[in-house]
């Protein structure tokens, strides 16, 4: 491999970035509840969805299943997931509640127009069902 | 007619104009379609993997060759640069990338280098690209090495791996749905690769093909893509990040969390040696478990449904003739 091929290599990847922010491609959000469950049960091996909290703008959810949630975030076009078991650990944010998932490159997620109440009431579902 | 002249060349060269191409092409596609089958920081991430693969490999393609050089002076037959016999090299260079295929995910040190191919949870041309850097240290290598005792040259193993590889791009797409019927029997396809990516349980380890779709036919690790249960990408346990280093390093990482943790010699080369998620504690989920919990599940669920009332003759007859003590009793007509 020459310099000259490396120095091709680098443009073309930067070219096909740019087209693909220019083309507004890898645009999705989390549209409501059902799809939420339906998100969490198909990433995460045997989970079996309740109920489920959305974040206002559609990019990330918090899902109580059988036993744990599931807290989903979008991720690109996609949805990541990560299985949490109960306590959540919980920080206030301005603008909703914010979920540690204890993985610093998954990061922590934020789920907006939420408040603690909301996640402590779907945290007490769990010993309900 | 000798082709020796035509082994000295490294087809990926002459292709990445054409990639390129393809890959803008399927994006304007994306754009008219469907928007969610590109994002630019996951584009931007395996193109710069591949960039990083191409690196790491040009750093290790001296000590290859060396390698395969010197194990070809141990030949068992002198193989001339004739066109069939690079159509033989392909072929059997082709079976030896299933079986390092198959090993890359069976096997927890070889998928730790595999796994960034599989780290998008897109399925585009661009997924193509996403390529290890750490090939030469997982000992991926070693699958070919019978090719050079066989007695084919190294320069013709490596120039029909070349071609092998740009074959291997086409069919990272969603863009293109089923072949002819003759077509998806023999070759590698979209529709049977996007099986290979996809982490629904019924397409765990599948079809790991290369080029001819036939190695899985014959050896059992075959499965269609249904309409019914649309390919879900990525790996079970997705990154959720769009670092390089990480996607590039994450499972090596955890291979050396594990065997450090390990109790015992034997549970730290499990951790290497045995399929990703095994663990010595039965702890984790292998593919094997979850395809049976999802199996045992899927069971269930049409246990339930054979039971469910369909029909006013399966159910409880509520237009029964009462009976003399007041109570209804069904009448089934058989």
């Amino acid at each position: 491999m020459s310099w000259v091929q490396l120095g091709g290599s680098i443009a073309a990847i930067l070219v096909l970035a740019g087209v693909a922010r220019l083309l507004r491609l890898g645009e999705s959000r989390i549209a409501n509840k059902a799809q939420a469950r339906q998100l969490a049960e198909e990433m995460l091996a045997g989970f079996e969805a309740h109920d489920a909290l959305v974040s206002r703008d559609g990019g990330a959810a918090l899902v109580a299943g059988n036993g744990a949630f599931a807290v989903l975030k979008r991720h690109g076009a996609q949805v990541a997931a990560r299985r949490l078991i109960a306590p959540l650990y919980l920080k206030t944010a301005v603008e909703g509640v914010t979920v540690a998932t204890g993985e610093r490159l998954f990061g922590d997620v934020t789920l907006l127009d939420v408040v603690e109440s909301d996640v402590r009431g779907l945290e007490a579902s769990l010993t309900r069902v | 007619m000798d082709l020796r002249h035509l082994a000295t060349i490294n087809p990926v060269n002459y292709a990445v104009p054409g990639f390129v191409a393809l890959v803008f092409a399927e994006m304007l596609v994306a754009w008219a379609r469907d928007k969610r089958r590109y994002e630019p920081k996951d584009t931007l991430t395996s193109l710069a993997l591949g960039t990083g693969s191409t690196v790491a490999g040009a750093i290790t393609a001296g000590l290859l060759y060396g390698l395969a050089t010197w194990l070809y002076q141990f030949r068992v037959f002198t193989i001339p640069y004739t066109w069939y016999w690079f159509v033989a090299c392909f072929v059997l260079d082709d079976f030896a990338y299933y079986l390092f295929h198959r090993s890359a995910h069976r096997v927890r040190w070889f998928w730790a280098s595999h796994v960034i191919h599989h780290s998008s949870q897109h399925y585009n041309l661009s997924t193509a690209l996403r390529q290890t850097w750490t090939g030469f240290i997982s000992i991926a290598f070693i699958f070919r090495l019978p090719l050079f005792f066989i007695g084919f040259p190294p320069a013709m193993v490596f120039f029909v791996g070349g071609i092998n590889l740009i074959y291997q791009f086409w069919i990272h797409t969603e863009v293109i749905g089923r072949m002819p019927r003759w077509f998806e029997g023999v070759m590698n396809t979209p529709s049977h690769h996007r099986v290979h990516h996809a982490t629904n349980p019924r397409y765990l380890d599948k079809n790991y093909a290369g080029v001819f779709i036939v190695w899985d036919r014959m050896l059992g690790t075959f499965t269609p893509e249904l309409d019914e249960d649309a390919p879900r990408y990525g790996i079970v346990k997705n990154l959720g990040s769009f670092n390089l280093i990480w996607a590039a390093f994450h499972e090596w990482a955890g291979i050396a969390k594990d065997v450090w943790a390990a109790p015992g010699w034997r549970a730290k080369l499990g951790y290497m040696w045995m399929p990703p998620g095994w663990s010595h504690d039965g702890s984790r989920d292998t593919s094997e478990t979850i395809k049976a919990n999802w199996e045992a599940r899927e069971h269930a669920r049409k246990e339930r449904a054979w039971k469910k009332p369909i029909s006013s003759s399966s159910g409880e007859d509520r237009v029964a003739r009462p009976r003399p003590d007041g109570s209804a009793k069904a009448v089934h007509t058989a």
